[in-house]
């Protein structure tokens, strides 16, 4: 019957007859069901809902195409005779998926800029007003190379789909993305995010003092449950740094700058090692892994925590031998009792670690934060865990003591607000290394020698012999 | 909550695209139908997953619901949004790649829109002739550059909203849940995902108008009656959040899809030459109708909509009368 059928009205003809025969089904079904004692009378109110749909549908014949609304009237009235005293629990409660709509970008025009506020890695940001509403945002423009024959970038792309996506208090929402007035040829491409006051890294920059222990864990607090989110959603972000964590006057904390992030499955796929910047850099990735999971963030993580405590980046390693060497020194050498598949990274086969194991392979974190409380120390050695499988989730994280005990996490509105740095424009002094680069090699850490890494320290600074290799 | 829902077309973009867009609807839906085949075939050849090739099939339908189908070639815009779609996945392909499987694919070598054969092929070249497909570097140049004007024009026209969610695995977590005991699941899930795939052709762009728990239902539905499954004896589909209303019109769109197909194939496009639909070729046709169409989307002759409604009247009588 369907088969020849094409247009509208043809489906619409189809449409109806089945849905009478349908409803036949569905009566018949309910006859079947229905108590005893109700069987003749459902019957009978199903031969008068049958004899009144048939009506129904010659009064359409009559008046030309049915509309498929009219149809639908009628159908609560036909269920509720033929269910009887159950009527109520028969009107289905469907949930409804909204998705929105799709239609073309506006122009960047709505908005006026104010002033620039940083270049980035991957793209200029500046502060704009929407004038239509007055709302202030930061407007971020892709950097696009008209010379790269790939098209747009994928990072922006990724970006913006990821964002998109994302809708929770801690990750900076993507208000919608807009584009140059030229719409003959798409060249310049806005994002256009809520606007933040600050990032932490100038905050940390610039205060006397350091954040007080409650500060610190609602800081925390606020980074674990948006990473949670981000990891409940399939979603690496694989940049976690200060530099790309937003603090609003309000003390809300926001994650932003999702270039390096992607959508991942479980088992996670193959993924490049050349993500994270450097001194966030998981060992792992460091080691050649090209399988990692959620736990690389968890690192980045455990390092912004000691950078919360200290004001400074917890490993500034100069490149990837040299900041292996400070993991290992903060952490402890690897061993296949704390780290059991670690010699089978790419990179670890040639490692030469210390051979007097017990000394070495014990972290000295509680050495290094004097100040933090146990359940703190044991948090940021969770997190800086070498084994990727030992660190929490973000999920653990947020259900640790530390954020049970005394002094408890900061209001977010008695959060001490920063000063504005000439108008908030000009704020980020980019002073840690970017996030690698697409396209860039992956360093092959070759056979380094680690087994002076205690005894003396400008030994290994030399000693990084790696050679590059395409990946 | 993203996983389940997809952006869906207006009432007014389903509107202006039926009622005021300057091409007859049956041209509308035969390039919508071939364009969709292609993209289907070059996914094929470029060895792409499906639910890959099944993501640009909905781009390319959202967009062309924004923008005009006469402003660019149709294979290209095709190309474009498989770029698009592989890009941000993890089965880049390069515009070399897509390149020479377009070429391919509109090359006579292709059987794509061809006829199979009705004698035994001849000996010699003809059939596959490489020379045929050959694309010179500057043919490539002109089509990459192409390919990349397009690939910004459809994310414009789409706010830069790639988000696609398919009914694929709802369906199959569907059909676990619904455990048909007296069929193989491997038979009823394959017609079931035969059903998914077929509806992404269809000129009705089911995928623009329901969310994918309806499709999935509508197509378990459509295998379950197909293979004899015998299904529960309830408004079963309520409990994944379908009405009955809907699930009848989906199934009735899902089933037409093959017939109209063919009907497209051999009626509208026969006649045409053959291979797949060009630009030219639809403008020839138009020509051939005396029908003058702009470019842009309000430009050229604009159609009264009473005289719309009555040409599409008479189509359907004569529908009828050959019918009976």
């Amino acid at each position: 019957m369907a088969s020849k059928a094409k247009s509208r009205w043809a489906d619409d003809e189809a449409d109806a007859a089945l849905e009478a025969q349908l409803k036949k089904e569905k009566e018949e079904k309910k006859r079947l069901k229905a108590e005893k004692a109700r069987k003749l009378e459902a019957e009978r109110q199903a031969r008068e809902a049958a004899a009144a749909a048939a009506a129904h549908e010659e009064g359409d014949g009559a008046h030309g195409p049915p509309a498929k609304r009219r149809k639908v009237s009628t159908e609560p009235d036909t269920r509720q005779s033929a269910g009887g005293a159950d009527a109520s629990v028969n009107i289905p409660r469907l949930l409804r998926f909204e998705g929105g709509a799709f239609g073309r970008c506006r122009s960047v025009e709505n908005y006026d800029k104010l002033n620039d506020i940083e270049e980035g890695a991957y793209g200029w940001v500046s502060r704009a007003k929407e004038m239509a509403t007055g709302r202030v945002v930061a407007l971020k423009r892709l950097k696009i190379d008209p010379k790269d024959r790939g098209g747009l970038p994928v990072t922006g792309l990724r970006e913006i789909q990821i964002l998109k996506d994302c809708d929770h208090r801690n990750v900076v929402k993507l208000r919608e993305v807009v584009v140059g007035d030229d719409t003959s040829k798409i060249e310049n491409i806005f994002l256009v995010l809520e606007f933040v006051e600050h990032d932490l890294k100038s905050i940390l920059e610039d205060m006397p003092e350091p954040f007080l222990a409650s500060e610190v864990k609602t800081l925390l607090q606020q980074l674990s449950s948006g990473v949670a989110y981000l990891h409940d959603n399939w979603i690496l972000h694989r940049d976690l740094k200060t530099s790309n964590l937003l603090l609003n006057n309000r003390g809300q904390l926001k994650i932003a700058d999702f270039g390096m992030a992607r959508y991942v499955g479980d088992p996670p796929p193959k993924l490049t090692q050349l993500v994270v910047t450097l001194w966030y850099r998981a060992p792992e990735l460091l080691l050649g892994a090209t399988r990692y999971n959620a736990a690389i963030d968890m690192w980045s993580v455990g390092c912004i925590f000691g950078e919360l405590l200290t004001r400074e980046p917890l490993l500034q390693g100069r490149n990837e031998v040299d900041e292996l060497t400070k993991i290992f020194e903060l952490c402890g050498i690897p061993t296949e009792e704390t780290w059991p598949s670690f010699r089978r990274l790419p990179n670890a086969r040639g490692l030469r670690l210390p051979s007097n194991k017990t000394a070495m392979t014990g972290s000295v974190i509680r050495a290094k934060f004097p100040l933090l409380t146990s359940a703190g120390v044991a948090l940021l050695n969770g997190l800086l865990s070498l084994d990727p499988d030992k660190r929490p989730t973000a999920k653990e994280m947020l259900a640790h003591e530390y954020f049970r005990q005394d002094p408890k996490p900061k209001q977010e509105v008695m959060f001490p607000t920063f000063p504005s740095k000439a108008g908030q424009e000009r704020r980020r002094r980019r002073e840690t290394p970017n996030a690698p680069a697409r396209g860039q090699q992956a360093v092959e850490i070759g056979a380094v020698d680690f087994s002076g890494i205690f005894a003396g320290r400008e030994r290994e600074e030399r000693g990084g012999g790696f050679s590059l290799r395409m990946v | 909550m993203s996983h389940m829902a997809n952006p869906l077309a207006t009432p007014d973009q389903l509107f202006q695209r039926r009622s005021f867009g300057a091409l007859p609807t049956e041209l509308q839906d035969t390039i919508f139908f071939a364009t969709q085949c292609l993209t289907q075939a070059a996914g094929i050849l470029l060895e792409l997953p499906q639910s890959l090739t099944a993501q640009a099939n909905v781009l390319l339908a959202r967009y062309w619901l924004v923008e005009p189908m006469l402003a660019h070639e149709f294979s290209d815009v095709s190309a474009a949004v498989l770029y698009l779609t592989t890009k941000c996945s993890g089965h880049p392909r390069s515009p070399r790649d897509l390149s020479n499987v377009y070429a391919y694919l509109l090359s006579p070598s292709s059987s794509l829109f061809r006829p199979p054969p009705t004698s035994p092929p001849p000996p010699g070249p003809i059939h596959n002739n490489p020379s045929a497909y050959y694309v010179s570097e500057s043919a490539y140049h002109a089509f990459h550059t192409r390919l990349l004007a397009l690939e910004a024009r459809v994310l414009y026209a789409l706010s830069f909203d790639t988000h696609v969610s398919l009914p694929h695995p709802l369906a199959v977590t569907y059909l676990q849940a619904l455990d048909f005991l007296n069929v193989r699941q491997e038979i009823i899930g394959r017609r079931t995902v035969q059903y998914l795939n077929t509806a992404l052709l269809s000129p009705q762009m089911l995928y623009l108008t329901s969310q994918p728990n309806a499709l999935a239902v509508a197509a378990i539905y459509n295998a379950a009656r197909d293979v004899g499954a015998k299904m529960p004896e309830c408004e079963w589909w309520e409990v994944f959040d379908v009405d009955r209303e809907e699930l009848g019109f989906l199934v009735v769109g899902m089933r037409s899809v093959e017939g109209s197909g063919r009907k497209m194939r051999e009626e509208v496009m026969k006649g045409w030459g053959s291979g797949m639909l060009t630009r030219r070729d639809v403008e020839e046709e138009l020509g051939r109708r005396g029908i003058s169409v702009g470019v842009g989307n309000g430009g050229g002759a604009h159609y009264d909509a009473e005289e719309e409604a009555a040409r599409r009247m008479d189509e359907k009588m004569a529908e009828m009368e050959a019918a009976s």
